[in-house]
């Protein structure tokens, strides 16, 4: 598992107060049972966390978790390929 | 009308903040287009701006949070040097009853909708302070009416119309004129969102499927009373809510679709 990966699962349990085991590759925010307001505090924690920026247009394009790491993943490797 | 001014407008890359954008444009002001979600809406609301023939510049920022509000001011400071309007657009809040509301999404309310208001405006007057500027904040009928799942929203709003009245007093001499806003159901896809959870989730329909004018009020509808508020014509317009509901506040009852 990334450091990015286990950053994100952090900042998600805080917020959302789930339970880590919900977070598997197939979990949707649904599973988590995140409201709009979460998900919205989990993208703008991490946008901070990172330095990058998640607009909502690419979020909503999110099917499940896997899908969440690996565009984070992504927008962290392109940040350190411009630094 | 307003050539050469320059126009901040939070939480404009849709909805009721663009319509204000393109309004404060096609009368000749640069505009920042302030977003917090929506890269891709903004920089189109931004390329709508240039395309009205004036500059725009496109800034990120949660006003919710003081850092970025500073952050987004410097940036205004460094562009453009000063501040002629500054439009207090950006808004937030989750359809939940009273009882339902935590501290989470009441702070995340009242920070975006109330306390932004107080924190730009203290970094605008900086900018604006010896030439004199024109402050409007978009505000909405739940501030003093009960809409279903509007609890938060709706005090953050009450708060919203009292700061307005002590912003311009406060303001009044230094040639800066403090003025709000308040409309009905406006068509944005906000304002539909907001009807069709609030019914979902709270089985409550929202109350205005029309108003006594025939239809619900329009973000053009909204843009063009801000426009006339920063006009030096409504110079002498100070600490006002002005209601933009095509008569809906003065009827006791739903309206249909019928109408009254």
């Amino acid at each position: 598992m990334s450091a990015v990966e286990e950053t994100i699962k952090d900042i998600i349990v805080k917020i959302v107060h789930c339970d880590r085991e919900v977070l598997t590759p197939t979990a949707t925010f649904k599973d988590m049972k995140a409201d709009s307001l979460d998900m919205v505090q989990v993208l703008v924690a991490l946008e901070d966390e990172f330095g990058i920026e998640i607009p909502d247009e690419d979020a909503q394009k999110f099917q499940n978790f896997s899908d969440f790491i690996a565009y984070v993943e992504a927008r962290v490797a392109e940040k350190k390929g411009n630094a | 009308m307003l050539k050469g001014k320059v126009a901040l407008v939070t939480g404009s890359s849709r909805g009721i903040g663009r319509a204000i954008a393109l309004k404060l444009a096609e009368q000749g002001a640069d505009v920042i287009v302030n977003f917090f979600r929506r890269r891709q809406a903004a920089e189109q609301t931004a390329k709508d701006v240039e395309g009205l023939g004036v500059t725009a510049k496109v800034i990120k920022a949660n006003v919710g949070d003081p850092e970025k509000v500073d952050e987004m001011f410097d940036i205004i400071g460094s562009s453009f040097g000063r501040l002629d309007i500054f439009i207090n657009n950006a808004a937030s809040g989750l359809p939940r009853s009273a009882l339902d509301l935590d501290t989470k999404g009441w702070d995340w309310t009242m920070d975006i909708n109330a306390k932004a208001f107080l924190l730009c405006t203290q970094r605008a007057v900086k900018l604006m302070e010896g030439r004199g500027g024109k402050i409007v904040t978009v505000s909405s009928l739940g501030s003093h009416l009960v809409l279903p799942g509007y609890t938060a929203i709706g005090v953050s709003k009450a708060a919203l119309e009292a700061l307005t009245r002590y912003l311009a007093i406060e303001l009044a001499a230094k040639g800066i004129c403090v003025n709000a806003v308040a409309a009905s159901l406006v068509t944005t896809e906000a304002g539909v969102l907001y009807a069709r959870l609030a019914k979902e989730q709270l089985g409550e329909a929202f109350p205005w499927q029309t108003t006594p004018a025939g239809r619900l009020v329009a973000p053009e509808d909204i843009a063009n009373v801000v426009a006339f508020l920063c006009s030096e014509e409504a110079f002498m317009i100070r600490g006002q809510i002005i209601i933009i509901d095509g008569g809906t506040s003065l009827v006791p009852f739903s309206l249909t679709s019928k109408g009254g």
